[in-house]
């Protein structure tokens, strides 16, 4: 009698487990579902919104620079340009500085200095973006207008006093395009990327500072041994070692990069004619869409729409470049 | 017998430690080591865990000057230049002094690499000198014919065994007069701490080794000559068979007999 309870007991506990192992599994998957369904959502609604936008001009809308909507005529080249010009410059600033910065905390630094450092870095992070923004507007974009424009146009572009080209301009093709301007104000492309440089080093160096400390010291104490320097531990084993994680957090920065709207809305300067000139205002596709949204209608709040689209189109082509980047190292390196 | 010399071999001395003391900041590890170590012999160190052996280890190639705060005083003289000197280039000291640690730690690159990152270091090579040089020292570690055919692939995807015999290779390739070696085999299965164990028997002819191990029966089989430390000090330091069979201090004959330890 007990015997035959004891087993219905049992077959009970199973028949139960086994539902709640199911329920949970559902629950998971919904999880994650989550997320799938909010990413194609997004992109499908800007996707549908632009479609008049996309319909009207066609592929016309990705190549043209003409952006009027007094004759309601769009095209996405100059906040596409502004969006990956700025976003470069940022990595091109930001990469270094936070390899520098981490090296530093996980290497040389002192130990009681490492942690300070490393709290004021994510402490730095926390900052919200309008700040960034009004100390790029109020401070630093002016300062850029007084003591770096000039220089930089005087030495690599035109002068702005009797419109020559300078030495180095005339001798080095490409370059006075990028640094010539006419335009008085500190606004532009170059402080937008710096600005945003500034922002993402947190990010970047917070996480090349944590896997930094994950490389195991016999493997730099086996590179020291056989006379490497610090700089050569950090060039050859350090980083080939962390490389996919390195990898991920300036990605991780460069997503911030591409999305970030305020700081950049406020040190671009808005403008929707294209210059090559990285001392000129432009625009991205976040700021566009953050000044122009209020009071857009019809076409132009449909083209708005295919920017965002196209937001995430760059997005998602910028991180298959990192993914198939990511490859062909791995392969180099015989793995 | 005194401590410092051992008796029997009449080999010529590589390395002679001559009053030397190690600090950890506070912590006084090593007091006043004298030792001379005999070239083109296996000296083995052992002793319980924290006696200072893998600190004493560790100065013969100064890698210890990578942390702050620690501080070695008194000589070690290396063909009778004073390595502990100011003026003793890092550079100069590891090209002579190698070293294998107790981990298997290949770089994180090919297997190619992995030995030819050294030698780069130190020498120019052309492409041909440097294939000789690799497959030259990867022989020597009895690893060539099993990675022969894979020398491209990455370092990681061999076994733990073969692992720490690259990692000789490594050492070797930059043509060293001296090995260390810090418990080479403790992460090792039997059979691949044989094969280690072979190795340095086959390698002492070429070059001065010195193997730190907390395994007796290693010491036992493989050294020349013994050294037993016991709380930063040196405690016996002779000819592996009479360290093992009648030690001279009651305390060797403890740890051996398995006392303490």
């Amino acid at each position: 009698m007990s015997i035959v309870s004891s087993t219905d007991i049992l077959e009970q506990r199973t028949r139960r487990d086994a539902r709640h192992e199911r329920l949970f599994r559902w629950l998971l998957k919904g999880c994650a579902l989550i997320v799938l369904a909010a990413l194609l959502g997004a992109a499908g609604a800007t996707l549908w919104g632009g479609r008049e936008a996309f319909t009207t001009f066609g592929w016309h809308f990705l190549v043209s620079s003409e952006w009027d909507p007094g004759n309601d005529v769009y095209g996405a080249l100059v906040p596409v340009y502004g969006t990956l010009v700025t976003s470069f410059i940022a990595l091109l600033i930001a990469v270094p500085v936070s390899f520098g910065i981490a090296l530093y905390l996980s290497e040389v630094a002192p130990a009681w200095l490492r942690t300070p450092v490393a709290s004021a870095i994510e402490l730095l992070a926390g900052i919200p973006s309008i700040i960034y923004g009004m100390w790029g507007l109020f401070i630093f974009a002016p300062f850029f207008a007084e003591h770096f424009k000039p220089w930089l146009t005087n030495n690599l572009g035109n002068k702005p006093d009797d419109g020559q080209l300078s030495w180095v301009a005339e001798h080095v093709p490409f370059i006075g395009k990028l640094f010539g301007s006419d335009y008085p104000f500190g606004a532009s492309i170059l402080v937008a990327g710096i600005v945003l440089a500034i922002m993402v080093i947190p990010f970047i160096s917070s996480v090349m500072r944590e896997v930094f400390q994950t490389v195991p010291t016999p493997l730099k104490e086996s590179a020291y041994a056989l006379g490497s320097s610090t700089w050569e531990v950090a060039w050859n084993i350090v980083l080939p070692y962390t490389r996919s994680a390195v990898i991920g957090g300036i990605f991780l920065g460069l997503g911030r990069a591409l999305g970030e709207t305020m700081a950049v809305t406020f040190v671009l300067g808005n403008s929707m004619r294209l210059s090559s000139s990285l001392l000129d205002p432009g625009t991205s596709i976040a700021s566009a869409i953050a000044n122009q949204f209020s009071e857009a209608v019809g076409l132009q709040k449909s083209a708005l729409m295919a920017l965002a689209f196209l937001l995430f189109v760059v997005t998602f082509i910028v991180l298959l470049i990192a993914r198939l980047m990511l490859r062909r190292l791995a392969s180099k390196e015989g793995r | 017998m005194t401590d410092s010399a051992p008796a029997a071999s009449a080999a010529a001395t590589k390395i002679t430690v001559r009053d030397l003391h190690f600090h950890y900041g506070d912590f006084h590890a090593l007091k006043g080591i004298d030792m001379d170590v005999p070239e083109k012999q296996v000296t083995s160190i052992i002793g319980p865990s924290g006696c200072g052996k893998s600190t004493l280890l560790r100065i013969f190639n100064r890698i210890y000057a990578i942390y702050p705060k620690l501080r070695a005083e008194g000589s070690i003289e290396l063909d009778g230049d004073n390595i502990l000197a100011p003026g003793y280039s890092l550079n100069r000291l590891r090209s002579k002094v190698g070293m294998v640690f107790q981990k298997p730690v290949p770089f994180p690159m090919t297997i190619f690499e992995n030995v030819a990152y050294g030698i780069r270091h130190h020498e120019k090579l052309s492409k041909a000198e440097m294939e000789n040089r690799v497959e030259q020292a990867l022989r020597s570690a009895a690893l060539w014919d099993e990675v022969k055919d894979k020398l491209k692939q990455n370092a990681l995807g061999l076994s733990g065994g073969q692992q720490q015999r690259l990692c000789i290779a490594r050492a070797i390739a930059l043509k060293p007069e001296v090995l260390l070696l810090d418990e080479p085999t403790s992460a090792l299965d039997p059979i691949a701490t044989g094969r280690i164990e072979q190795l340095v028997e086959e390698l002492k002819g070429e070059f001065t080794i010195v193997i730190v191990t907390h395994n007796m029966q290693q010491a036992a089989r493989c050294s020349d000559l013994t050294a037993f430390m016991y709380l930063g000090e040196l405690v016996e330091f002779g000819p592996t068979e009479m360290i093992f069979t009648k030690p001279g201090k009651k305390q060797t004959e403890d740890y051996i007999t398995g006392r303490f330890g």
